[in-house]
């Protein structure tokens, strides 16, 4: 935009009114603060309810429930699941949630047979153990893998004992997964978990099946096998794409996300009039200024470009600390949010932050436009005449 | 105060060197052309013509003065000469270019190369510092940075400032900040210095070091000036001075004598 021999001009130009500018940054990097933090939150939930070609996992969960301790299947339906045509593996899980409803802090207890967690191939082989072990896990009843979002949020490390639901567990290792909904979880002994519940029915009782399919392509059509192998059963079933199932189980939380679009839009209009307010005040406060170094020589258009630059300027340094302290905060809270035990991890990627840094830059040059323009249009002689 | 000698210092030269130097063939002619120059806007539902059919010859290393009183054209002629403002009808060749042929951009750029201004309010950029704003014109020439130092330095000192490079504008007095402007004027070292009242804010100990330090400049240097003054003692300095009234050109005094600028100071009235 501009030759970097003017940058320092340029820098000058906005520490000379330091209390406005810093008023000015201070409003942008709250509004980007707001943007990348809604931001986070929609793509958090995209990745966790948007299906992708590649997905392979169904959710068994009883027909009509909606809530982990509502839906009450029998375990043995795991045998009858896997000889559907197209499912690949089926895994009993018994779910146990402190809070059913919306909220940033659930602690979710996940119950699985040890052999389809520790087993050749199973659940762990795909965990990476930030801390303890698998062996820990193998060794004591009341072990817990946990999910290193929830290990961050609570502070837990390995060896601490927690209660949740009133149900005791130590923490035998702390893991990292791809997927979002191992993050923020603690994974149990199946049978453990069905004696220590006093909700939800006892041994032989689980929450849901989760189902590896052999072919991505057909996972409508088993989901539907599933369904019409259970429908005339005392507990009939209802079968969906894990992320499909989150998307419904998450339904609320996803509403209220999708909804806070507008509110990131807010946060870009708030930049846009913050930026262009202070603008169009230093440029009026510098009529004649700006006339005496067109005097000196400079161009109209090199005036304009050095007017967009102090907008694009206030644009990056507030909406890098506002991008920046979202990131950092996001990074730190390791939030989730659950809702009927389904969790969606709001992690804030360095990718986040440049959007932000992109999105702030281009405000600024959108704000700096219009005051740009009559900078570099205004007549020397007439700006000398008219201050 | 002392002073470095002018034709000692780097980046600093004689002016038919100079007119080499922008590319253009120095004219037999004189090097400012006014004929039937004329100047009008529109304020409000009047035509204001504060210039009218002015025919005017300016020679390279001339010294000119322009009196008369407010609102009779002066700063209009001196503004059309420094290429800020564009005359409504007539012609201004300057070094045998046209200016009313050149685009806002063109004449931009031929300001950079061509002329230095010294405004009467100095127009100093407050938030830069004494050597910065004299480095404000070099910016916009493809230079190094190292050159762009001793440019700046060399115009600092010529101007007796130079221990005051790093003060902003606010740090410094009237005549001190008018030596700035003056500095920033000639550091790009070009053909024709204007000046706008230049000594109208300053007493008069400080409007005389100015005026002894302009006239000695821009004879070394070989500048052409133009200064718009009220003041018959700063029109004393000049070699002729332009009397304007109503836009029209009232009387032309003869050639003045070049002696020291005390000299001329001191024949102040008697001037023209």
């Amino acid at each position: 935009m501009i030759a970097p021999r003017f940058v320092p001009v340029v820098f000058k130009q906005l520490w000379r009114h330091r209390v406005r500018s810093t008023l000015t940054l201070g409003g942008i990097a709250i509004a980007m603060f707001l943007f990348v933090a809604v931001q986070t939150l929609q793509d958090a939930v995209r990745r966790a309810t948007e299906t992708t070609a590649s997905d392979t996992t169904l959710i068994v969960y009883r027909e009509n429930r909606f809530c982990p301790a509502a839906s009450r299947l029998p375990e043995h339906y795991v045998d009858r699941i896997e000889k559907v045509p197209g499912v690949l593996s089926a895994v009993p899980v018994k779910i146990l949630v402190n809070n059913c409803r919306a909220s940033l802090d659930v602690i979710t207890y996940r119950g699985v047979p040890t052999e389809d967690l520790a087993g050749p191939g199973g659940w762990a082989s795909r965990w990476q153990f930030v801390s303890g072990s698998l062996e820990d896990w193998l060794k004591r009843s009341d072990a817990a893998l946990v999910g290193e979002s929830l290990a961050a949020r609570r502070r837990f490390k390995v060896g601490d004992s927690f209660d949740s639901s009133g149900v005791t567990v130590t923490v035998a290792g702390i893991i990292r997964s791809p997927e979002p909904q191992d993050q923020a979880v603690a994974y149990v002994h199946l049978d453990f978990l069905q004696q220590a519940a006093t909700k939800g029915g006892g041994l032989g009782v689980v929450t849901q099946f989760t189902v590896r399919v052999t072919d991505p392509a057909r996972l409508k059509e088993t989901a539907a096998a599933i369904d019409a192998e259970f429908q005339h059963e005392a507990d009939p079933t209802a079968t969906r794409p894990e992320k499909a199932f989150v998307a419904q189980a998450s339904s609320d939380i996803v509403e209220i996300v999708r909804f806070t679009r507008w509110l990131g839009l807010g946060c870009l209009a708030a930049v846009l009039a913050l930026v262009a307010n202070a603008i169009v005040l230093s440029v009026h406060d510098r009529i004649k200024e700006h006339a005496v170094l067109q005097a000196i020589g400079f161009r109209p258009s090199l005036i304009a470009r050095l007017v967009l630059s102090e907008g694009t300027l206030l644009g990056l340094l507030g909406g890098g600390v506002g991008a920046g302290a979202a990131v950092a905060l996001i990074r730190a809270g390791a939030f989730s949010l659950s809702q009927e035990g389904m969790s969606i991890a709001v992690g804030a990627s360095w990718g986040v932050l440049g959007v932000g840094l992109a999105v702030s830059a281009g405000v600024g040059v959108i704000a700096g436009l219009v005051p740009a323009w009559l900078a570099g249009r205004r007549e020397i002689a007439s700006s000398f005449r008219a201050v | 105060m002392s002073h470095a000698d002018t034709r000692a210092m780097p980046g600093f030269r004689a002016e038919p060197e100079a007119i080499e130097r922008t590319g253009t063939p120095p004219s037999s002619g004189p090097l400012i052309q006014c004929r039937r120059l004329s100047k009008s806007y529109v304020k409000g539902d009047n035509l204001i013509t504060p210039l009218r059919d002015l025919d005017l010859d300016v020679s390279a290393g001339d010294f000119l003065a322009l009196m008369g009183p407010s609102g009779s054209g002066k700063t209009t002629l001196l503004n059309l000469i420094a290429g800020i403002d564009r005359a409504s009808g007539g012609q201004l060749i300057i070094n045998g270019i046209d200016l009313s042929t050149l685009s806002r951009g063109q004449l931009a750029d031929w300001r950079t190369t061509h002329v230095g201004y010294v405004f009467q309010l100095y127009n100093l950029v407050p938030v830069l510092t004494a050597y910065e704003n004299v480095e404000l014109p070099l910016l916009l020439h493809r230079m190094s940075a190292r050159e762009r130092h001793e440019r700046v330095r060399t115009a600092l000192e010529l101007v007796g400032i130079a221990d005051r490079h790093d003060h902003y504008p606010r740090q410094l007095s009237g005549g001190q900040e008018q030596r700035v402007a003056i500095a920033r004027a000639i550091v790009a070292d070009p053909m024709i210095i204007v000046g706008d009242e230049p000594t109208g804010d300053l007493d008069e100990e400080s409007a005389r070091a100015v005026m002894d330090l302009m006239t000695r400049l821009c004879a070394d240097l070989g500048k052409t000036l133009i200064l718009v003054t009220h003041d018959a003692r700063c029109a004393a300095y000049a070699k002729r001075t332009l009397h304007l009234e109503k836009g029209r050109l009232i009387e032309l005094s003869g050639v003045r004598r070049e002696e020291g600028a005390s000299a001329n100071h001191a024949s102040a009235g008697g001037a023209t």
